[in-house]
């Protein structure tokens, strides 16, 4: 028999080792304090719990737990533990002796010394834990919920005292559980404070009251961002949304809707804030633009009014489009070819909005690498994928992810780190640009393409007529160029009066001129070929351009002469003016005869 | 992994505000070269035209006007979703 008590003792010692061990369920920690409030005024059910936590034990404590009931574990969208303004480390762990019990366990910031105190806030937010009641009610009806949850909060210490205030959207409240003490003004029941509560401890506790908020659910939220490196993200989010609450009953009346003011529950029109840089929004579904919305563009954020294209009453739901375009300098930071997004992963849809399902997918540019997830609480990321749009070779890289029961405490940032070769992004460009010069060279191929079946001599002959004369030209306007330089010269000597000088430079003139003429009488050869008539005129050509160079050629004779005091002043003046009046002429009959050419 | 405190900002290399401008400017330029190019093609004859001259007119039509088609798809709302 003794025997049989040891060993049940040794059971006993061991399993209570195993807990301790775990550290999970201290027996020492007492909650000194509780505040909590309910609010559920919206449609979603937001606790914040104050807690004073005291050690009555001998040894410091590290952490402590926070217990939720199956039911708000199953509704639970998020759950943040402070303290002193700063978040603590939480995560979701069992404990063998409250198998139904959810428990999160908390790391405090520094351990808690034997008989000291700390203040821990609790903050949750529960989903579609309202459940309406009547279930349907008809146009014109109020729309009333029920609230089921625990008088006492639910904790695996035993508590001094705890008072719990729910706040209640208006007056009208059909019932509520009582539990004395308990108080209720217009818009708050107070219950409490109960003393001496032991651990785990649960008493239901049920509010039936009137709540008109919008019970709007996003089914569905499929959110793409597209980044590209030219300095735009384009955001777009596909939305389905379901009025959620007390079903209508019985027929729509259009008539009664317009005239009387008296649909409460149904929902016309929401507020969306997207970022303040949003640029080019719409907002539209599969048939076009949705016209009745309105954008407020603020200091810190645009405003969207969207209403529906019809009145949401309750189980109706409705699926649209918004999106809009950011800088990329605002979400994208670099470092090198490294890079990091940083944007949210859900922004605000509406107030007090709850989203059963997301879908983010992020489009990088072509040829990114290295991609790495960073996210602020656990999603489930999809694999990735490729996206391909215009212009795209190998495909943009997509990172997939997918959360479920998300609420506003999830607009947060995610941060994706990438790698990117900038050179890369001149790609895309570079193709259109190719297939445009390729265009060109079809042109040029096409000109060259030569499908006559015999050649036709006249022409021929005609087009190498024209080729050569054209060549005459360039020729001779070389020529006219280099006549204009050689009279420069005389000038710049007249002033330096440097002949020495001044002869190297004209012989090199002179020597380019004679070139140029040697080609032009090289062309009076081949012109002769086709035709007598226009070699005739190139000659003649010719023969006027060799009376204008010897002209020029005694002009700078002569100022060489007057230079180096072989003439006199007057002199000079008497040989220059009929040359100069030569040359004019020369330079008039050059004119006439290559208008003709 | 670099960390965002040695992260600068990331600017993009052309300032998306001044795209529209841009297109303007380099669609004209684009549309002078093209014209250009289409009234050398059909003005010279086989034994006047040069190729150098003709590949370089080209090219310079093609990077001015289609980098502007390019750059232009930022500036439509309606491309921009789908078009980067």
């Amino acid at each position: 028999m003794r025997g049989c008590r040891y060993l049940l003792l040794c059971v006993l010692v061991g399993v209570l080792a195993l807990g301790w061990c775990q550290g999970e369920l201290n027996k020492d920690l007492v909650n000194k304090k509780i505040e909590r409030k309910v609010d559920i005024t919206s449609q979603v059910v937001k606790i914040a719990t104050k807690i004073t936590l005291e050690n009555s034990g001998a040894a410091p404590v590290k952490s402590f737990l926070v217990a939720l009931t199956p039911e708000e574990k199953e509704k639970l969208s998020s759950i943040i533990v402070q303290s002193g303004g700063s978040v603590l480390k939480i995560r979701e762990t069992k404990v063998d002796e409250q198998p139904d019990v959810a428990f999160y366990k908390v790391d405090l910031r520094e351990p808690l010394n034997p008989s000291k105190t700390v203040n821990v806030d609790v903050e949750y937010i529960l989903t579609h834990i309202l459940e309406p009641y009547p279930a349907s009610i008809q146009q014109g009806e109020k729309q009333l919920v029920k609230y089921s949850g625990n008088h006492y909060v639910l904790s695996p210490y035993p508590t001094t005292t705890q008072t719990t205030t729910v706040a209640v959207p208006s007056p009208n409240i059909e019932s509520y559980s009582r539990l004395k003490p308990t108080a209720h003004t217009d818009t708050s029941i107070t219950y409490g404070p109960y003393e001496s509560v032991a651990a785990f401890s649960e008493d239901a506790m049920s509010i039936h009251y009137e709540n008109n908020s919008p019970f709007l659910t996003v089914t569905r939220l499929e959110r793409m961002i597209e980044v590209s490196h030219w300095g735009n993200i384009a955001v777009e989010e596909t939305i389905d949304v379901l009025h959620n609450g007390a079903s209508l009953k019985g027929p729509f009346s259009r008539y009664d809707y317009q005239r009387e003011h008296n649909s409460y529950s149904s929902i016309k029109s929401f507020k969306t804030i997207i970022p303040a840089s949003a640029k080019d929004v719409y907002y539209r579904d599969e048939i076009g633009n949705i016209s009745t919305s309105h954008m407020r563009i603020q200091d810190d954020a645009v405003e969207l009014d969207l209403r529906p294209r019809f009145p949401l009453f309750g189980g109706w739901k409705t699926h649209y489009k918004i999106g809009y375009n950011v800088p990329s300098y605002e979400y994208l930071y670099s470092s090198g070819d490294e890079y990091l997004l940083k944007l949210r992963i859900i922004d605000h849809v509406f107030d007090d909005m709850t989203i059963d399902e997301l879908l983010l997918t992020i489009i990088l540019p072509e040829g990114v690498r290295n991609i790495k997830l960073e996210t602020p609480y656990p999603v489930e990321r999809l694999a990735d994928t490729l996206h391909y749009t215009y212009l795209d070779t190998v495909g943009r890289p997509v990172v997939s992810l997918t959360k479920k029961n998300m609420v506003e405490a999830h607009i947060q940032d995610l941060s994706l780190h990438y790698r990117f070769p900038s050179l890369l992004m001149l790609q895309e460009p570079l193709l259109v640009v190719l297939a445009f010069f390729l265009l060109f060279l079809m042109v040029i191929l096409y000109v060259r393409l030569d499908l006559t079946l015999s050649k036709d001599e006249a022409t021929e002959s005609k087009m190498r007529v024209s080729s050569h004369c054209e060549q005459v030209h360039t020729h001779h306007e070389k020529r006219a160029r280099l006549y204009e330089k050689l009279e420069e010269e005389i000038h710049k000597l007249k002033s330096s009066k440097d002949v020495a000088q001044s002869q190297t430079t004209t012989k090199k003139i002179q020597a380019s001129i004679k070139d140029e003429t040697q080609f032009i009488n090289d062309l009076v050869g081949k012109i002769r070929a086709d035709s007598t008539d226009y070699a005739d005129k190139v000659a003649e050509l010719q023969k006027v351009d060799k009376a204008l160079r010897e002209c020029v050629v005694q002009q700078l004779t002569n100022v060489e002469k007057l230079v180096s005091g072989k003439m006199s002043k007057q002199q000079y003046m008497d040989t220059d003016n009929p040359l100069h009046r030569k040359k004019e002429e020369a330079l008039e009959r050059i004119k006439s005869l290559l208008s003709a050419i | 992994m670099v960390g965002l405190e040695s992260m600068s900002r990331y600017v993009s290399p052309v300032n998306p505000a001044i795209y529209p401008h841009l297109t303007l400017v380099l669609m004209s330029i684009g549309v002078l070269f093209t014209a250009w190019f289409f009234v050398y093609e059909v003005t010279s004859t086989k034994l006047t035209r040069d190729f150098f001259k003709e590949c370089l007119i080209a090219l310079v039509a093609s990077i001015m006007a289609r980098m502007n088609r390019y750059i232009r798809c930022f500036c439509i709302p309606v491309y921009t979703v789908s078009l980067k």
